[in-house]
């Protein structure tokens, strides 16, 4: 152990240790001790180590400030995990600790001695250096990427468990505080139900590392909260935004939560925030609220010798708990007259002896190079304004601040809120809330812990009544309560900064000084919105918690404007940092599968997405597949196909107008095929429909157009085409299948008992309920293929026995099942269109060389009146087949038809949209757009251009396979 | 807007519904239309800065389609309703 624990004293009622649970971990490849309970910041304290990360840009130490997660100083990296906050995150055994962002080492940094930073990176430098020459720009990236950044991200890193959990409540609190546990409580009281949010791993807020008499407020207020029933309590949970109808997300962890509420009570507290002035960003330079927590729950003091440097009486709190802990104080600066400061009198001063104190003085410098060696104070005026010539220094390692706070009010914007300066609390405060938004606490300028009791109370009265569940509270009671709360000393002052000649920080995760803001509205960029754009200030790891109030001051002064006038910046979620994992949650990508698909697996099928859909593209070797179809007989599996069931007496005036052919003549049995167009003209999907029964019809989308089909027939339906029309969507109810090939009837027949199949019982383009190996189907002679075949649709549960049934029935007649692939070139070889592949959102079907299905003389149906236009005038494109000349160049899907215009240059006239080679034609073909003129000459010739090469095609009309459509009709 | 209430169903998340657009009538006699009037219907939209009808689908609900009169400054649904009980 190359430390040991000494910084560590007696313990204290707050402490949060377990003493006789030693563990050890590593520090940037240096052993350390600590006890479990120990945060990595605190046990790294215990043993003295000051340095804990370099700054952003000028590579300066910097050592702990908040101790609360909230600054960026203690960002270090535990494991392949960057950006982790010291502070936060708790000691685990053997965990293995690096700094971020120092080269080559956290103590002799090396970008820190160069004067590079200063010169290259002014204000605005985003703006201003590493522009020219542009050709340098992978170079300066490099450089940049070097100096600059904060943890690394390890690609070697395994995927993660995220998940999201969904919560309702009447009324959410945000903050566990003493004025979030009341709220929660009195709304409890009257019946709401309640979720306390807080993101420490416990209850209580300030109040539990304050001294131990401001801490004995917390047990019974946490004895009350468990006596409640309808509270849920989320510890180490950030709500992180605010969204609209009290919808609100939350972290914990790896698990987001999206919770939905009716009240929200805000009682998120406040940041202290720093001072501005010389080497404010020491190692050793410390928030009073810091020095506390350290103490008190971890029992360690940062230094052995202090100065504290307050404005109000908390700085003296923080002076009795390191008296109480036996730290020698080097002095208390109050930048107060002794005549403001009764109750300093009253509570402390005489407890600590002999202390010297400063009153009317403030720090103008922090001594030292990598840790605090003294503090240089001098008086201050009431203006703000310090006299230098009777500055003195005093010897100390530790400067503990004490100068306000700043409420923490990014929830109440977000929500809408309106905020405004209070110049008696110097402090941005609540004016109008949103209906149904409360605040209450630090956030709200209550800072007595008595305060925050009773407000809290009423604010959850008021939350309730809000809801319905009481009366409002009396007016008498909340001008009581306001009354007390008026009363206060106030905590915040306007002593923002002090001058001096050293760099004074106001952001310390973007090295940001006063300096640097006074340049940048010199420069133009006077409004705050600008300012905070261009010097990156609040854009860092603590997102303004530190520096918004002091930016938002210096801006007012250098503008000479009020603070109201200047306003700030935007709050926007999250209001803390949160992995990206879990806002992306689970790797989730849901895909549907049809009952075969272990069965398609098992025959080691290549599965491809369609749609939502998995589906087999082909089991090994389309050709095969294609040769099996066109000489045996083949199997695939069409379960995707939309299948909707039309039932009642309106259906056929429904069909007529949903699609451009007719309907109200399908005799029963009978099965037709049909386009659907929307009233663009615009083809929108194709399908099969039968007609079942008298007033029963069963109709087939395409597999990707299945939901919208079927939300667009909703639609109809609904707003005044519906009369007597049932509509089911079956989709998921039946599988379906294509048994396709000249043996396909042979082999069906042995699978439907002594049901007549032959062709003149059951003729192409009929429809049956036909019972295959024992299950009820639908059989339709149909075919996509061009083969005689059948389409079988049989109830989901029976799909797989029908299947191996009709597959081992197939073994004699060489059955194969066979993919998408083999049935795209199938379907081309008979030049038959996929709608959404030879089809796109401007295609009409008359353009699609489809006008034989386009029934201009039936009553009005969807598109009727632009395709009425469309036939008439003609269309300057059409869908036409194509063969190659030579056979072997097939053109990519999707490439250009070009030829030579009048000035030489080539000029694109087409695309085409399908092409393969079909090897049953031994051929290149394919659908392709071409001008109509040429499309409408059988054998034209035309150019493809693809992969590089111009190459020639011609023009064939009507199927390339079987053109009189024998093959169906065997 | 974060709760939208299906006239069969009640408040149910956003995400349970389809948006379907600004509400139009399709023209009685689409043969009859004038061409401004079947271009009013087939391409034009309002873009109401104000109370604009609007489609709604239950799609992972119920499966009604129906109209909701929305604010579009303020995203306040007034009132939802089925198209056979439109004014």
């Amino acid at each position: 152990m190359s430390n040991t624990i000494q910084a560590r004293k007696a313990p204290g009622p707050s402490e949060v240790l377990d003493r006789d649970n030693n563990l050890t971990f590593t520090f940037n490849g240096k052993r350390y001790a600590a006890f479990s309970g120990d945060t990595i910041a605190s046990a790294l304290a215990a043993s003295g180590v000051t340095v804990f990360s370099r700054s952003f840009k000028y590579h300066r130490p910097r050592g702990l400030l908040c101790c609360a997660g909230h600054c960026p100083n203690c960002l270090v990296q535990v494991g392949d995990e960057p950006n982790v906050r010291a502070c936060q995150r708790a000691v685990q055994q053997g965990m293995s600790v690096s700094a971020q962002n120092a080269w080559p080492s956290l103590d002799r940094d090396l970008l820190s001695a160069t004067a590079i930073a200063d010169r290259l990176l002014p204000v605005g430098f985003y703006y201003k250096t590493f522009i020219r020459p542009q050709a340098l720009w992978p170079v300066y990236e490099h450089v940049l990427r070097h100096i600059a950044g904060l943890g690394k991200i390890s690609s070697e890193t395994e995927q993660a468990e995220f998940d999201k959990q969904y919560l309702h409540a009447d009324i959410v609190v945000i903050g566990g505080g003493p004025a979030g546990i009341s709220a929660a409580r009195a709304a409890s009281e009257q019946g709401a139900q309640v979720l306390l949010f807080e993101e420490n791993p416990a209850l209580g807020g300030h109040l539990l590392f304050a001294s131990p008499e401001r801490a004995n407020a917390l047990p019974p207020l946490l004895d009350k909260l468990q006596r409640c029933e309808n509270i849920t309590t989320f510890t180490d949970t950030t709500v992180l935004g605010w969204y609209e109808e009290h919808w609100l997300s939350a972290v914990r962890g790896s698990r987001l939560f999206k919770i939905r509420a009716k009240a929200i009570v805000v009682a998120t507290g406040a940041y202290e925030t720093p001072l501005v002035f010389d080497n404010n960003d020491l190692p050793g330079v410390m928030l009073g609220s810091a020095v506390q927590r350290l103490l008190n729950l971890y029992s360690v003091v940062a230094g052995q010798r202090s100065v504290i440097i307050t404005t109000n009486d908390e700085g003296w709190e923080v002076a009795a708990d390191l008296h109480a802990a036996g730290v020698n104080l080097a002095a208390v600066v109050d930048a107060r007259g002794p005549d403001d400061c009764a109750s300093v009198y009253v509570d402390y001063i005489e407890g600590l002896g002999e202390v010297p104190i400063f009153w009317s003085h403030t720090i103008v410098s922090a001594q030292g190079s990598k840790s605090v060696k003294g503090a240089v104070i001098a008086p201050v005026a009431d203006t703000g304004s310090v006299n230098i010539s009777h500055a003195q220094t005093i010897s100390c390692d530790l400067i503990s601040m004490s100068m306000g706070w700043t409420p923490a009010s990014g929830l109440l914007y977000q929500a809408g809120g309106q905020l405004s300066y209070d110049k008696e609390q110097a402090a941005i405060m609540p004016v109008k809330l949103s209906s149904g938004v409360y605040g209450t606490g630090r956030v709200n300028g209550t800072y007595e812990v008595a305060n925050q009791i009773s407000e809290g109370r009423l604010t959850g009265l008021r939350a309730a009544s809000f809801l319905g569940l009481c009366d409002s509270p009396s007016s008498d009671e909340q001008s009581t309560i306001a009354a007390c709360i008026n009363s206060e000393s106030s905590r915040n002052s306007d002593l923002v900064l002090v001058p001096g000649k050293k760099k004074r920080f106001v952001c310390y995760c973007e090295d940001v000084t006063d300096v640097d803001i006074e340049t940048a509205i010199a420069e133009g960029y006077s409004s705050i919105e600008l300012l905070k754009r261009y010097s990156t200030i609040s854009m860092g790891p603590c997102q303004g918690k530190m520096c918004s109030m002091n930016t938002i001051h210096l801006c007012a002064r250098a503008n000479e404007a009020t603070i109201d006038d200047t306003g700030t910046t935007t709050a926007r979620p999250p209001a803390s940092p949160v992995s990206l994992g879990a806002l992306a949650g689970q790797n989730m990508e849901p895909v549907q599968v049809t009952p075969i698909h272990e069965w398609h697996l098992g025959r080691d099928a290549k599965m491809m997405v369609s749609g939502l859909w998995l589906r087999p593209e082909h089991y090994g070797d389309p050709t095969t597949e294609i040769r099996a179809v066109r000489e045996h007989v083949g199997l695939i599996d069409v379960s995707t196909l939309g299948k909707l069931q039309l039932t009642g007496t309106g259906v056929p005036d429904l069909l007529e107008r949903l699609y451009v052919n007719r309907w109200r003549k399908l005799h029963l049995g009978r099965v037709r095929y049909g386009v659907m167009c929307n009233d663009e003209g615009v083809v929108m999907d194709d399908g099969v429909c039968a007609r079942m029964d008298t007033e029963e019809w069963y109709m087939t989308t395409t597999s990707g157009g299945a939901s919208a089909v079927f939300d667009w027939i909703q639609w109809w339906t609904q707003s005044g085409w519906g009369d007597d029309v049932h509509i089911v969507n079956r989709t998921e109810d039946f599988a379906a299948f294509n048994l396709a090939g000249p043996q396909s009837r042979a082999l069906l027949q042995e699978l439907v008992n002594s049901t007549d199949i032959s062709n003149e019982a059951f003729p192409y383009m009929h429809v049956r309920p036909v019972e295959v190996a024992g299950a009820s189907c639908y059989l339709l002679r149909i075919g996509f293929t061009g083969e005689l075949s059948y389409e079988i649709h049989v109830p989901s549960g029976y799909g797989l026995h029908v299947w191996q049934a009709l597959m081992q029935a197939g073994q004699r007649f060489g059955i194969m099942p066979f993919g998408m692939e083999a049935q795209r070139v199938l379907r081309l070889e008979k030049a038959h269109i996929i709608v959404g592949q030879d089809t796109d959102a401007l295609t009409d079907p008359i353009a699609a060389d489809m006008s034989w299905i386009v029934k201009l003389d039936k009553a009005d149906f969807l598109g009727k009146r632009p395709l009425a236009r469309i036939a008439d005038e003609g269309t300057s494109q059409r869908l036409a087949g194509f063969k190659m000349v030579n056979s072997n160049a097939i053109p990519d899907e999707g490439t250009q038809i070009v030829q030579s215009g009048d000035d030489g240059k080539i000029e694109i006239i087409g695309w085409v949209t399908s092409s393969r080679f079909s090897p049953t034609l031994c051929e290149g073909i394919g659908l392709c757009w071409l001008p109509t003129e040429i499309a409408a000459q059988n054998k034209a010739r035309f150019t493809i251009r693809t992969k590089g090469r111009l190459e020639e095609a011609y023009v064939h009309h009507g199927a390339f396979y079987d053109p009189h459509g024998e093959r169906l009709r065997m | 807007m974060v709760l939208l209430t299906c006239p069969n169903c009640g408040p149910r998340s956003t995400q349970e519904f389809a948006f379907g657009g600004e509400y139009n009538q399709r023209p009685q006699e689409p043969l009859a239309s004038s061409d401004s009037q079947w271009t009013d219907y087939v391409y034009m939209r309002d873009n109401v800065w104000g109370l604009q009808t609007e489609w709604w689908y239950h799609r992972s609900g119920c499966g009604l389609w129906f109209l909701a009169e929305r604010h579009t400054k303020t995203n306040v649904v007034e009132t939802t309703y089925e198209w056979s009980e439109r004014g």
